[in-house]
């Protein structure tokens, strides 16, 4: 079994003191996150589990892939986490014209002053809202890459250092829609999470459209719920320091790897014992890398945080593993066509299935 | 395991008691598994099918036409409530209940079929005997098991059922064709098992694994081949008449010719390194009859005490009393004729008479007639063979198996120089006035030919001269006159000849007596390419005679003083082919215009390639049979004493017995660490402990946990499946998630566990209180 990089060992091993202080940190923080996931449960209705896996996203310090189908609410959800987190924010509607330079900038020669002056993109800003990722050229959404991996950007071989916090919430629409380029596995790892907001039920539907109806009324105007800050950057930086403090026992440290090592074991040679040990099904599927298992157990940590505790729950691995891992676990493209978002669940649940909570690495 | 977790947890009712009544699971096989056992069914009963009698076969192949059509009717019942299940879920439900009230065969009408055929089978018991009854039980229950495949352990037993079906036809037969087929059959039995679990996988695939997985196994087939020991049956062999197979004890005109339409292996010779003698010297003897009473020839069957009483008299005549064997022995070796050692392998015939080139003895270990044959003779092989005085012999049992002895014969030795007085007047005695032409003919030769030997010479010369001719169906004679046959008819079979010869000889004052046996046999070795196999087998080592049926043959000895018994084939008179070098194309036309049996083998004879195919495979099944069929017990002590070198055999089955169960504990006990060391690296808590103690306990009442659930999820699905737990089992799920994942300093730990012992303690008790 090879042993998971997880940089998380000092949360484990902390003193009891600091423990303390931590549980404290999370007792503290609790009316603000109630007031965030209210907010935010009040735009995007009918909806609480995707809000609350989107705000630990953002408090697990990583970048927020939607998808799902025009019209969903996509843009909506993304447009409230930055608003109600006090974030600069710059959303970048995705062509298939867009360049590299319209994401990050560029630099133009200035006469008065003889020199080039850099014109920044919308990059620099807190939360970049990348609407419809996936109609841009493959060019374009690697040029994404630095930034979201190392917070920083190259430009003209200058390296500029992006503002913290730094979010990338990216938006699009399924993969067999016209016109799309297919995000590259690299970049599809770089998201923690892809939500995927799905059809409201009946009654949040008729809220929805009792509001719009509400604002159409009241034309351009936005309607005020919409813009209210309820925190400030800072604290949420604070926030997201406690998260990674979020204790972590041994247990869970194993669950997460034998949920990876299980994924990898598919994935190579082992598809037909694993399929006649336990499912009927055979398991398809990708390996799940190091930096997935350190994504999945970061935002269980976000999750314990959310509930109001200052340690993880196998509870919360479970409840981050699908949006955490399901994009990470697509199979080749071939499959990718007719592989629906239901096949994914299917493959994630299967991997969910093979490992016993108690005793996670008892079977390998 | 997950099997397990899929039915318990999935109770749709509220309370404890109330769940454990219901049951969790409607057992159903998917269509293609329920078909493919169908299949099963009907191919295991089809092997077996030629051993059961009529009315079963019947009852049978009903009950399989009534699975068939019930399992037609429940697979478009299920397809059509697909179909509809878009559009009602009432209607579906309704549909659901009239399918299962439709396919389960009602449980009173089946226990009154079930009852009803026991009945008839116990009926019948006594008049086809106790192993064909029990088969009767067998089949019988593996027909109708099929209509009440309820649980899965229904459908397992009628597996097993099926097995045990397939195994019992290897009562019957065993030959190597038999046997393979036996063996596919238990492939595709095997595979449908596998095909239950494996309802995803092409049937194919499944047949594949089982392969793999038997030759596997094959190696722990030999092992128990080589030292399980061989028990007895507990079962009596059928002895009734339609069983037995080959020549008969007693012999009409035309008999033999019946015989001769059969292709089945009568038994088979291996002369090993020696030379095969000539075509026209392969007399196998099987029967010698003196009896006459004017329409057939039978046994002599008055009782052999006394005529070995008038044996001791008669020096050279022999039986089984070994100082009478040794005498002959030494008085053929004195004469100086050469030995021929050969081993014969019988094919199950429900008969006792064996096969022999006169004369011989059984084969023994004693120096100058030690047999190469398998380089060590085995004493053994000959036990329960005795030789009877008139240099035939026959087995104490019926013979109902494959079985194999060891001959040495001397052919050129002569047979009984002495003649007692008994045996002359029963070799001289015929109904007089029964065929009054050959009488005075015989009267008239007598005259003539004063010599015995011219005398039968001339017969011979007659035979020859005269228009006879040798045909499979002869014109048929009013009675069995033999003066009919000799005057008019003139056509007949060896049978015919062999009889008025006798007659003949008889009624002019020779002793002579019919012999029955078989002529001849294909040869199987080396040089088979040449095909020439019936032309001169003199020179060719290595290989076997197969002897077939249709080499059935009757021939005539006549005693002359001084030479003793000697063979006088009449059938070389009319047709000297058959005698030297087998079936004539002739007579091989009008055996293929008789039977398309045989039309078949002929054939196939003319056509090279598949002949050598054919002769090829003849060779393997003999080896099949000599080899495992073969090894009975009497050579498994033999290879053991070759192993381990002579020992008492309780002493070898104490060694055996104990070295098996040392083995297999060793391998036991590795295969326990092995897996071990790969389950639990570490030990557990004492939280883990005491938690899944817990767990065990629900186990024991049909509550499980699914691996893959959270302790959290566990809790909350006891608290809406069974209130009357949740309380203590969310409060013990609560201190068990705060030691197991929450960092808590040692004296809070310690308090916790003794929280959750205390917890876990109320909680097993509250169980047991409510159950």
């Amino acid at each position: 079994m090879p042993q998971t990089p997880v940089t998380n060992s000092s949360a484990t091993t902390s003193s009891v003191q600091s423990q303390s202080s931590i549980a404290d940190q999370v007792q503290a923080s609790q009316t603000s996150i109630a007031a965030i996931l209210t907010k935010i449960e009040s735009v995007v209705l009918g909806k609480p589990k995707e809000c609350k896996l989107a705000l630990a996203c953002i408090l697990a310090q990583g970048h927020l892939l939607i998808e799902d189908l025009p019209g969903m609410g996509k843009t909506t959800l993304s447009h409230v986490l930055a608003t109600t987190l006090g974030l600069s924010y710059q959303r970048t509607q995705f062509t298939n014209d867009l360049l590299p330079a319209d994401v990050l900038g560029f630099s133009i020669f200035d006469k008065e002053s003889n020199r080039f002056e850099l014109h920044k993109g919308p990059i620099f800003n807190q939360v970049v809202l990348a609407d419809e990722i996936n109609r841009a050229s493959p060019k374009t959404q690697s040029a994404l890459l630095e930034a979201m991996a190392e917070h920083q950007v190259s430009i003209d071989g200058v390296t500029h250092e992006l503002p913290t916090p730094f979010f990338v919430i990216a938006t699009q629409n399924p993969l067999f829609h016209a016109g799309t380029y297919p995000l590259p596995e690299s970049q599809l790892d770089r998201f923690m999470m892809r939500l995927s907001l799905g059809f409201p039920d009946l009654k949040a539907e008729k809220k929805i459209l009792l509001s719009t109806s509400q604002r159409t009324n009241q034309r351009d105007k936005k309607s005020p719920v919409e813009n209210e800050v309820v925190i400030d950057h800072n604290e949420l930086i604070t926030m997201q320091d406690a998260v990674s403090q979020v204790s972590v026992s041994n247990d869970v440290l194993e669950y997460v790897i034998a949920l990876s090592h299980v994924s990898r074991s598919a994935y190579t040679s082992n598809i037909s014992t694993l399929h006649t040990n336990q499912m009927n099904e055979p398991i398809s599927c990708k390996p799940l890398s190091p930096r997935a298992s350190k994504a999945l157990l970061q935002a269980a940590k976000a999750m314990a945080f959310i509930d109001n505790r200052d340690y993880v729950l196998p509870d919360d691995v479970q409840a981050v593993f699908y949006v955490v891992c399901q994009h990470r676990l697509e199979m080749q493209p071939s499959q990718q066509l007719g592989a629906s978002h239901s096949d994914l669940t299917r493959v994630a649940n299967q991997i969910l299935k093979h490992v016993d909570v108690l005793n996670p690495l008892g079977h390998m | 395991m997950i099997f397990r977790t899929k039915t318990r947890l999935s109770p749709t009712t509220k309370s404890l008691p109330q769940e454990k009544n219901q049951p969790k699971h409607r057992f159903t096989l998917n269509k293609k598994t329920a078909w493919l056992l169908l299949l099963c069914q009907c191919l295991n009963i089809s092997v077996i099918a030629m051993e059961l009698s009529t009315w079963m076969l019947s009852v049978i192949v009903l009950s399989l036409v009534w699975q068939a059509i019930l399992l037609n009717k429940k697979y478009a019942l299920v397809n059509k409530n697909n179909k509809r299940e878009k559009n009602a879920r009432v209607q579906k439900k309704v549909v659901a209940k009239r399918l299962f009230s439709g396919v389960n065969f009602s449980t009173i009408s089946l226990a009154l079929f079930a009852i009803l055929g026991c009945i008839a089978i116990a009926v019948t018991a006594k008049q086809v005997g106790l192993l064909i009854s029990m088969l009767h039980l067998l089949c019988f229950s593996y027909a109708i098991k099929a209509f009440e495949l309820k649980a899965r352990s229904d459908f397992y037993q009628l597996s097993i059922l099926g097995i045990f079906v397939l195994a019992s036809s290897l009562i019957f037969r065993q030959n190597l064709a038999f046997s393979m087929l036996v063996l596919a059959l238990l492939v595709i039995n095997l595979a449908v098992l596998l095909q239950f679990f494996s309802t995803a996988k092409k049937f194919l695939t499944d047949i594949k694994v089982i392969v793999i997985l038997l030759a596997q196994s094959a190696v722990l087939a030999v092992v128990l081949f080589l030292f399980f020991p061989r028990l007895s049956p507990f079962w009596q062999m059928p002895t009734n008449k339609s069983a037995q197979t080959g020549l008969s004890d007693s012999v009409k005109p035309g008999d033999i010719a019946n015989l001769t339409r059969s292709t089945k292996l009568a038994f088979r010779a291996d002369f090993n390194q020696q030379s095969i003698p000539n075509y026209s010297q392969l007399y196998w003897r099987a029967m010698v009859l003196e009896n006459y009473d004017g329409r057939q020839w039978t046994r002599n069957k008055q009782d052999s005490r006394i005529r070995s009483k008038d044996n001791l008299a008669t020096k050279l005549e022999y039986q089984s009393n070994t100082s009478l064997e040794q005498d002959f022995r030494h008085a053929i070796v004195a004469s100086g004729v050469a030995p021929l050692n050969y081993q014969i392998t019988v094919e199950p015939s429900f008969q006792k008479y064996l096969f022999v080139l006169a004369p011989a003895v059984l084969a023994t270990d004693e120096e100058g007639v030690i047999s190469s044959i398998n380089n060590a003779v085995n004493t053994k092989i000959n036990a329960g063979i005795k030789a009877n005085e008139d240099y035939t012999f026959s087995s104490e049992k019926i013979i109902s198996q494959a079985q194999s002895y060891q001959l040495t014969s001397y052919l050129s030795a002569p047979l009984s120089l002495v003649l007692s007085n008994n045996s002359r007047n029963i070799n001289l005695k015929y109904p007089q006035g029964s065929n009054p032409k050959l009488e005075q003919l015989s009267l008239t030769l007598k005259q003539d030919y004063p010599e015995p030997e011219d005398r039968a010479q001339a017969v011979l010369d007659q035979i020859n001269q005269q228009e006879f001719s040798y045909t499979l169906q002869p014109p048929p004679l009013s009675n069995n006159s033999l003066d009919q046959f000799y005057f008019d008819t003139q056509a007949g079979f060896c049978v015919h000849y062999a009889s008025t010869f006798t007659f003949i000889m008889r009624a002019s004052g020779i002793p002579a007596r019919m012999v029955t046996g078989y002529l001849g046999g294909e040869y199987n070795g080396s040089n088979t390419n040449e095909s020439n196999t019936e032309q001169t087998q003199q020179g060719k080592t290595k290989g076997h005679l197969s002897i077939y049926q249709y080499d059935a043959h009757a021939w005539s000895e006549i005693w002359i003083e001084n030479k003793g018994w000697i063979r006088v084939d009449p059938t070389s008179a009319v047709d000297p082919q058959r005698v030297n070098s087998g079936w004539s194309n002739d007579l091989l036309q009008q055996q293929s215009n008789l039977n398309n049996d045989f039309f078949s083998l002929y054939q196939v004879k003319n056509i090279k390639w598949m002949n050598s195919l054919r002769l090829q495979f003849d060779a393997l099944d003999y080896q099949w049979t000599r080899w495992v069929i073969g090894f009975t017990s009497e050579r498994q002590i033999d290879l053991f004493k070759r192993w381990f070198g002579k020992m008492a055999s309780w002493k070898l089955a104490l060694i055996i017995a104990v070295s098996l169960t040392v083995s297999m504990l060793i391998l036991l006990l590795l295969l326990h660490f092995i897996n071990r060391a790969k389950r639990i690296p570490e030990p557990l808590t004492p939280w883990q402990i005491l938690y899944s103690k817990t767990l065990r306990q629900l186990a024991k009442q049909g509550i499980e946990k699914p691996v893959s659930m959270t302790t959290n999820d566990f809790a909350k699905f006891i608290r809406e499946q069974y209130p009357e737990l949740a309380l203590s089992f969310t409060r013990l799920t609560v201190s068990y998630n705060a030691l197991c994942y929450q960092p808590l300093p040692l004296e809070e730990k310690q308090k916790m566990i003794a929280l959750l012992t205390r917890q876990s303690k109320e909680f097993i008790s509250i169980l047991k209180k409510l159950n």
